[in-house]
Parts: C-alpha cells; structure tokens; sequence
C-alpha cells in the first residue's frame, strides 16, 4: 500500500534530522593516557552540557594526525602537552619557563582559532625508564650515572623524529646506543624492558606501569626535557557555539596530579578496566 | 634521513621475509606430501590455514604477543605471525600443484614400475614446480606487504619508518617506507615469475 | 606351457557398481587378444587388473603361472608394456629420456641404453637423430603414440597392454599406426592385449577378439570366424561394419 514507503520516508527523515543535534567531537592520539583523558573530557561535556551529543573519534595515530584533525574541525578538543606543541607543532625550541612557553602557545594557536585551557595539573615529560634491579645493580639514579655505558633503547613511534626526543637527548648527555633503537607500539615498552629485549625504554612520566617498584625512572638532571604540561586543546568556533563549554572544561584544570594520572592509567592497564570506565570512576570520585 | 639507513633497513626487511617464507616453506613440504594421500585431513588442514588468513595481521600479531616463548615483543613474534600467513598460499599450491598433474602421466609412471616415491620426485613435484613457485611468488609479495607490520611489535623492517612518519605527519619518512616495500615487492614479483616461466614445461 | 595370463572368476564392483562379472579367461605367449567393447563393457577395467593398476574384487589373476597378489607390483609393471591413448608421456623429459625411462629404472648402462633408444625410435618410424631430443610438446598426436610404444617396448618386456592407443588420432594417421603396430609385434615377438571399441581395428590386429559387454566375455573367436558369430554383441558390431558407418560404437 502507499503507505509503507510514506512511513519509512518519514522516519528518514527524522533520522536524518537527528544528526542536526548539536554536537562537539572530542579526539585523543593513541596511547593509553590520552585515550582515558579523551574519555574524561567526553564525560564531563556529557554531564555539564546536558543535550550536547558527545563523538568519540580517539586512538588516532599520533601528535600530527591530531593537530590536522584539530585544525581541518575533523574533531573539536584533545589533549595536548605544551613541549610537544611547541617542538613537533610550531618547530619552536623547547622553552624551559612554563609560563612563557605556555603564553607563546596560546599566542601562536589562536592564529589558528584554536584555545589552550589552563593545564589539568601534570607533567608527562619523557622518561627514560630502566629495570629498578638494574639501577640498583649499576648505581643509576640519573641520565648522567647511565652514560658510562651503551644501552639497547626501546622507542616509541615519535621520540626518534621528534626535535625534543632521542637525538637532541643524546647531544645534551651523550648518551651512546648499542644498535639501533628498537621500535615499537607505546604499550610494549615496558613488556619489552621486563623480558629484557630493551634495557632502556623511552617512555612516559606518567604511565600506569611505573607505579610499580619495578621500574625506575632516571632523572633529567640536566633538565634537557621541557615541560610537558597537559590541557585541552579546543577550536574557538566550539567554544562561541557553546557557551557553557568553558566553564565545564575549566573544571578540570589543576585536577590531575602527575599520581593522580599514573593511578588512572595503572587502572586501564594493570587492572584492563575499559578508558570509558576509569573516566566514570574519576568523575564520580570527585564531583 | 641517509640513503644507508633505509637501505640498511630494507635488508633488515627482507631478511624478515626470507626467514618468515623459508621457515614456511619447510613447514609446508612435508605437510604438503602428508596431504596428498590423506583427503580428510587436507580439507581440515586447508581450512584451518585458510580461517588463519582471515585474521587482520595486526590482531594476529597482537594475539601471539602474550604467548610465553613464541611471544613478546620483537622479531621472533613477528616471523611467527608472517610464517602463518604464508602458509596458505604455499601448502595450497604445492597439493593442488601436484594433485593436479594430468592423470595419463600418473598413471603412466606407476604403470610402468615406478615405485611411490620415484612418482612423486621424478614426475609429480617436477611437473608441479610452476603451481608451486606460483604460490611462493604469492606468499612472498604478500609477506613483504605484511612484514610492514611487524614494526609495531619491535620486529623492525620498513614498517618502522611507515608508523614513524605516520605519527610525526612526515610524509617523506613514510615514503622512505613505502617505497622500497613496494619496489621489493615488485621485483620478487617479476623474479619469481620469469623462474616460474623458465621451469614450466 | 601354462598360459601367459589366467583369469579365474574375475569379478569388480565399484560403489555398489558390477564393472566385471565372472570373467574367465586365458592369454598365450605371443597372442594379440583385442577386448572389444562398448564405452562401460569393462575392458579397461580388465587390462588394468593385469598390471595391478587395479584389484579385482573376487576371483584370481595368475601372470607366468603366479597368483599376482604374490608378484611384487614394482617387479610386474616392469615387465609389461602399457600405452593408453594420449600417451602418457613426460612432459618434462625429452623423447629420449621418455623412452629410456624404465632401462635407466632397471639400471643399464647408459650406452646400452642409448642404444635401445635409437633401435625402439627407429623401430617404429621416427628418426632417432631428429626426435631424441625433442619435447611431446614438439610431437603430433602419431608421433607420440609411437614414441609411447617405443617406451613401452624399451626394457624389452614380456607383454603388452595398450588402451586405445590410436582412438586419438586422424584416419590416415591411426591407420598407419595399425598397420606399423601389427609389424612391430610380429617382429618383436610379443604378447599383446588391445583394447578398442573399433571393430575394423580388431579385426586387423587381433589373432584372437574378446567380446565384452556388461562386464562379461561374450566371445572369443579368431578374426576369421568373427564374421560367422551369432551372439547379440558381436552382430551389433558386425553391423555397422555393413552400413559403412565409422567403426566402433
């Protein structure tokens, strides 16, 4: 009968209309930390910004992709960490002050219409990480102490492109390398260290495994890694159509301490609790 | 990046291949002859080599990673997944090769007193040696694709530079990837198949 | 002299098939018998059973007066020629080494070896400097066949088998290949089992014609007398044979 085709029209119709909702994308890269905080910042849009339909678009494949994805409005808001912007984004020098590296950030993306938010409390440097057996064994507690001898270094995808990674790290210590360094997916560094493939990873500050004794971090004691202070990065234009966005993003600044994020971290991949999961028992925790 | 550096690890990617197509190679012959004579287990064996293919290769290489010995990360992970993958198309070519060699012949051979194994090396394996060579032109074009992969899990090759440039948006450190994953496929490609060309009859 | 080959109540089923049913039979020294037959009479079936290509299901075979279940496969075949229609040859050998296959399996000298080659080529036409060399890729359909024979006459054996060795092939050529084949055996003294659907065929080589049909020998006669049979298969082929139609059925 005419009416079928007529009732189906319709409800394409309504379907279609749907995806008039508003709606903000939030992205992430594609670690761990990133993809939980991807979660978090959803979470908290969902909760403060009730009406507003939230899209997950994480996990994409590094620094770069992000930033295009950002800029070309593919997604609206990810984390980002200031020494990574202002070397492997604006191809600047590292700027050791956090203040005046964070101001010439958010001179430099609003060219873009692009806003940095006040950071959410933690620094997630590089770390270079060894087997705590080992830097008890040899006496290191600093990247000096490991100068004395070559390393088999495991790496992630960015640090040996990176401006700030392996080559400029290797030029303030002269750290020596046995071979090449071995690359890999992020999540398998520490995997890679116990099994003794790598003696030496380039890792994370904040990743969830160093909350284990098992792993030591060696100190930047010439402090040749710049801050890497997390916040959200987010377009202008989302900002303006969402008044309330601000407020709600601002709620997180100063909320996640370097602990707070190794702890989060340790529960997506120690304990294999899902991203979205850690984000519900963050925001819950702390209301 | 220097010209020896991608050349140093465009060996590094072949060697993973050559190892990966020349452990499986070894598999496949001795399972390919325990097949010829067995029709139960060759559709079992095929099929079970056949649902292999069909896993995504970075999920298989994911799901070897937590396996004690064969696991973890690096090289060794990595030839086992390639190893896997190539044998499809290897032990496939070398049964269908040699069960496909024309009946008159076969039954000529044994008629005139040549015992199983005289059949089998003297007629069958020389005339199947263009199927076969065939499918080890595949496995090997398809494993050198693949192998890309293997930097993921810490197996080096020229995936390293394809993830790197990926992550840092270079595209010249992709290229320094791709391109000479597509030129060595290529030229195996055209290699195996002039030896195929040249031992058909 | 017990007969070369004995068939004694010689039965084969296949899937619940009967193929054979109760064949007796007999094959003596130097004998051309030719097993004529429809498509389906059996008459492969039958030669196969003499070089153990196949088993029969009841019944017993003896070869020089022994049970061929207590020959050992290998040692029989080599002592029994077999052609069959397309040939069989290697693709991947030269005419030489087809022919020189089961000499160089029974461990001659190469030059003895060499030396049958170029007879058995010359035997049956083919100039042994021209064609050793070649590839059957390289041969017409006649000049196989009669490579296939040499090769099958090569290590000099007791007995023939062919299986419609010349169905294959034009008139002209199949003709002349009955003919040559006809002057081989005689001359090289053998016993040989032919297997044909072509009545003309049979009645020019055969020294004697097995009738098959449905598995069963219907008769066995010389090819003079053949002419004379009464029974209902052997006037069919007879029949066409009159209406000038192509021979065979």
């Amino acid at each position: 009968m005419a009416r079928t085709p007529v009732v189906l029209l319709s409800i394409l119709l309504a379907a279609a209309g749907c995806s008039h909702k508003p709606r903000i994308v939030v992205g992430s890269k594609n670690f761990t930390e990133q993809v939980v905080l991807g979660e978090i910042i959803a979470a908290q849009i969902e909760r403060r910004l009730p009406g507003v339909e939230v899209d997950r678009k994480l996990d994409l494949g590094g620094t770069l992709l992000a930033h295009e994805a950002l800029k070309s409005g593919s997604i609206d808001i990810y984390p980002e960490y200031t020494g990574t912007a202002l070397t492997a984004v604006l191809h600047q020098p590292p700027i050791r002050d956090s203040e005046a590296g964070f101001q010439k950030l958010q001179d430099e993306y609003r060219k873009w219409q692009l806003e940095w938010m006040p950071p959410l409390g933690f620094n997630d440097s590089f770390a270079m990480v060894v087997m705590s057996d080992l830097a008890r064994e040899q006496n290191l507690k600093t990247i000096s102490d490991a100068v004395k001898r070559p390393w088999k270094l495991g790496v992630g995808y960015e640090f040996v492109e990176r401006p700030d990674g392996l080559k400029g790290m290797q030029e303030a210590y002269g750290l020596r390398l046995e071979g090449d360094p071995i690359t890999m997916d992020l999540g398998l560094l520490y995997q890679a260290l116990r099994s003794k493939k790598v003696e030496m990873a380039a890792a994370n500050a904040t990743d969830g495994m160093l909350a284990h004794q098992e792993f030591t971090i060696l100190e930047d004691d010439r402090h040749y890694f710049p801050p890497y202070e997390c916040s959200l990065v987010v377009r202008s234009q989302i900002l303006q159509q969402f008044p309330q966005l601000k407020g709600a993003l601002e709620e997180l600044s100063g909320k996640i301490s370097n602990d707070t994020m190794r702890k989060l971290n340790a529960m997506a991949d120690i304990d294999h609790k899902s991203a979205s999961g850690v984000a519900r028992e963050f925001i819950q925790t702390w209301k | 990046m220097r010209a020896s550096e991608i050349f140093e690890v465009s060996m590094e990617h072949l060697l993973l291949v050559g190892i990966s197509v020349g452990v499986a190679l070894a598999i496949a012959t001795p399972l390919a002859i325990l097949l010829l004579t067995r029709a139960r287990l060759r559709r079992w064996t095929l099929a079970a080599v056949n649902v292999i293919q069909t896993i995504p290769s970075l999920a298989l290489f994911g799901l070897l990673l937590p396996i004690p010995f064969i696991g973890g990360v690096g090289k060794q992970t990595a030839i086992i997944a390639l190893v896997l993958y190539a044998l499809l198309p290897i032990v496939r070519n070398m049964v269908v090769g040699i069960l496909g060699v024309d009946a008159g012949v076969r039954e000529s051979a044994v008629a005139m007193g040549m015992t199983g194994s005289q059949v089998l090396w003297q007629v069958e394996v020389p005339l199947a040696i263009p199927t076969i060579l065939a499918g080890v032109r595949i496995a090997t074009v398809s494993t050198i694709g693949t192998a890309t992969i293997a930097a993921a899990i810490g197996g080096g090759g020229l995936g390293t530079f394809v993830f790197r440039g990926i992550a840092s948006a270079n595209m010249t450190t992709v290229l320094a990837g791709a391109i000479p994953a597509a030129l060595l496929a290529i030229i195996a490609d055209e290699v195996l198949e002039w030896l195929e060309r040249r031992l058909s009859y | 002299m017990p007969p070369l080959i004995e068939f004694r109540q010689v039965a084969y089923q296949v899937s619940g098939r009967d193929i054979l049913r109760g064949v007796n039979l007999t094959i003596e020294d130097h004998e051309t018998l030719v097993l004529l037959g429809r498509s389906g009479s059996g008459k492969t079936t039958l030669l196969k059973m003499i070089n153990r290509l196949l088993e029969p299901s009841q019944g017993t075979i003896t070869f020089q007066g022994k049970a061929l279940s207590d020959w050992d496969p290998i040692r029989l075949r080599r002592s029994i020629g077999y052609v069959i229609q397309d040939g069989g040859l290697f693709p991947h050998h030269t005419v030489e080494q087809n022919v020189g296959l089961v000499p160089r399996l029974e461990n001659w000298a190469a030059e003895k070896t060499q030396a049958r080659v170029k007879e058995l080529l010359e035997a049956v036409g083919l100039a042994a400097s021209t064609y050793a060399s070649r590839y059957p890729r390289q041969l017409s359909g006649g000049e196989k066949q009669r490579v296939g024979i040499a090769r099958a006459l090569a290590a000099d054996p007791v007995l023939l088998l062919l299986d419609e060795p010349f169905s294959a092939l034009d008139p002209v050529t199949r003709f002349g290949m009955q003919k040559h084949f006809a002057e081989l055996t005689k001359s090289f003294g053998k016993t040989a089992i032919f297997v044909t659907h072509d009545i003309r065929e049979a009645l020019m080589l055969g020294t004697r014609i097995a009738v098959l049909k449905d598995g069963q020998i219907e008769l066995i006669v010389p090819p003079n007398e053949f002419s004379k049979a009464e029974t209902p298969e052997a006037k069919a082929f007879l029949a066409t044979l009159e209406s000038g139609a192509h021979a065979g059925v």
